[in-house]
């Protein structure tokens, strides 16, 4: 609720049980804070939720939910709209046709990646293999990314690198309802996934010879992953690290490596600490707001140094 | 479906390895209550071998059959329920309860969200009595010994209620005390759970005292018997590629 105008405490209870507070602080309340709030705290917990499934899939405490490329698929998409349009002269009309088409070539680009990975997927061996295949891919598509960068304009360039720095700034009410659903859908997968997900806690062959179907264990846990990192990265840019620090936040916190624990709490933890995020970017009573990703980074690597160096790591 | 005469498992010519072939010519079977141990120098492909028995790899050539049918027609889930595998070494969870590690076992009956009957309650707190780990359902089972550790996986492999059980050197970190208490623990399952139970070892003495049949992956060729007829064939003379090793059948020992 902090801003770069600080609304009386008074005035923001008084809007929401419908008393007399001054318009402009409802407006601010209800069109800007609120709609921002919500963002953050369906991203946060999505990237939270994300980070946790692909840790344990991959048994390797360093994945997040961009590990297998899903931001620099969407990255790509996002790339390709905006410079790769204007290097064939064409330019995009209106900033209302330019934000939607961001967050829909984000989206059409982390998809296609996940199923490119989907496609490669049944045909490598283990999981180690589709990971480094991952990294792989995140590679190529990081060089193409900056071919389109060297040969596009520099408005082009801007909105891009302004897109890769992360911003909860105001998604309209249908964009909002869109990320809503598509991370609601999300999370109802991730929650099938908790029981192969308890299943591949101590590995792969070891989960094999319980009965889980590796194949479309494999496959579940990619679609919801990128249904939720892709539909935040669609709309709030690539934000880093709460993905790998939150579920060890939620490991630390509840020493429990259930899933059926581990899940909600990471999601709650997650959207707690990225409201918090939202929050410092702000700097309440200025003016200026810090890209979201520079805090997270701030906040996510202590926490990352201080689990890697403090705790028995797996 | 009672006597030793049921093929509970059969190997025809079957040659291990994925793109390339690493052994071949494995002729074997194996029923009820046996124990059988699986002993090869290193790199012969012991693992290779059990892994490619319990599904988790995939064989170049002949035949896996379990209870008479092609182990290749079992879904992930029927597989299950014939055969299961206990890593030498599985990675540990931190902070997975034990009971919650040999629940792990009751995959296939659990519900959707992996929650386990009243049933499988009872049955996981008894499985621990009979591995010795009584009262440690609480335990950390990332922080268990090794010994501990091997019979948590054991009492998991017990509750998944499959007929073979196979276990790759599930002797290797543990100490001699806890060798033998392994071994027999795992001689005590074939007999009175009535299952088969094949493991790779290195400990060729304990299994030629223990095991109703032992399969050698020899330098040249396979072979499958009764630990008597193996010493009279001079089988283990194959075991090593060098043929200064040789096997005595009086001392049973390799001079």
């Amino acid at each position: 609720m902090l801003g770069s105008i600080i609304l009386p405490i008074g005035d923001i209870f008084n809007a929401f049980t419908g008393g007399d507070a001054p318009r402009v602080v409802s407006d601010i309340l209800f069109s800007l804070r609120i709609p921002k709030a919500i963002t953050a705290l369906l991203a946060g917990a999505a990237l939270s939720v994300c980070g946790l499934q692909m840790q344990t899939l991959f048994r390797n405490p360093l994945a997040d939910p961009y590990i297998l490329g899903i931001s620099s698929g969407a990255g790509l998409g996002v790339a390709i709209f905006l410079m790769g349009f204007s290097a064939f002269g064409i330019t995009i009309p209106s900033t209302l046709f330019s934000n939607i088409g961001i967050a829909a070539s984000a989206w059409i680009g982390a998809f296609s990646v996940t199923l490119l990975i989907l496609l490669v997927s049944s045909r490598l061996k283990d999981n180690i293999s589709l990971l480094i295949f991952g990294i792989m891919l995140g590679s190529v598509i990081g060089a193409i990314i900056s071919l389109l960068q060297y040969f596009s304009a520099s408005n082009d360039l801007k909105i891009f690198v302004m897109w890769t720095m992360g911003s909860f700034s105001v998604l309209s009410p249908i964009k909002i309802w869109i990320m809503f659903i598509l991370i609601v859908i999300g999370f109802a997968l991730s929650v099938f996934n908790i029981k192969d997900l308890n299943a591949l806690l101590m590995g792969e062959a070891y989960a094999k010879s319980l009965g889980v179907n590796m194949e479309s264990t494999r496959r579940r846990i990619l679609i919801a992953t990128t249904l939720l990192a892709g539909s935040v990265t669609a709309f709030c840019g690539p934000i880093g690290f709460i993905g790998i620090a939150v579920p060890h936040i939620a490991r630390l916190v509840f020493r429990n490596a259930d899933h059926k624990v581990l899940l909600p709490a990471t999601a709650f933890l997650g959207a707690s600490i990225m409201i918090f995020a939202d929050t410092v970017a702000q700097l309440p009573g200025h003016s200026g707001v810090i890209p979201i990703n520079t805090v997270s980074a701030l906040i996510g690597v202590p926490v990352i140094l201080f689990i890697i160096l403090k705790s028995r790591f797996i | 479906m009672s006597g030793k005469d049921i093929k509970i498992l059969e190997l025809i010519k079957v040659s291990l390895g994925y793109n390339k072939v690493i052994y071949s010519d494995i002729n074997a079977s194996a029923s009820s209550t046996e124990m059988i141990a699986v002993v090869g120098a290193n790199g012969m492909g012991k693992s290779t071998l059990l892994r490619s028995i319990s599904g988790i790899l995939k064989y170049h050539k002949g035949a896996v059959n379990i209870m008479g049918k092609r182990i290749e027609s079992y879904s992930p889930a029927n597989l299950a329920q014939q055969v299961t595998f206990v890593p030498s070494q599985s990675p540990r969870a931190r902070d997975l309860s034990l009971f919650d590690m040999v629940a792990t076992g009751c995959y296939n009956r659990s519900n959707w969200i992996g929650n386990i009957s009243k049933e499988d309650r009872s049955l996981i707190l008894e499985t621990l009595v009979k591995v010795g780990l009584k009262g440690f359902e609480k335990r950390d089972s990332s922080r268990l010994s090794d010994g501990e550790f091997q019979r948590a996986a054991i009492a998991r492999s017990l509750v998944q209620n499959s007929q073979i059980i196979l276990l790759d050197e599930p002797t290797a970190f543990l100490d001699i005390a806890n060798k033998i208490i392994i071994t027999n623990l795992l001689k005590e399952i074939a007999v009175t759970e009535k299952k088969t139970v094949i493991f790779s070892t290195h400990d060729l003495m304990q299994a030629l005292k223990l095991c109703d049949k032992i399969w050698v992956m020899g330098h040249t060729r396979f072979f499958e018997g009764e630990p008597g007829d193996l010493i009279e064939k001079g089988a283990f003379d194959q075991m090593f590629k060098d043929s200064s090793l040789k096997f005595d059948s009086k001392l049973v020992t390799f001079i």
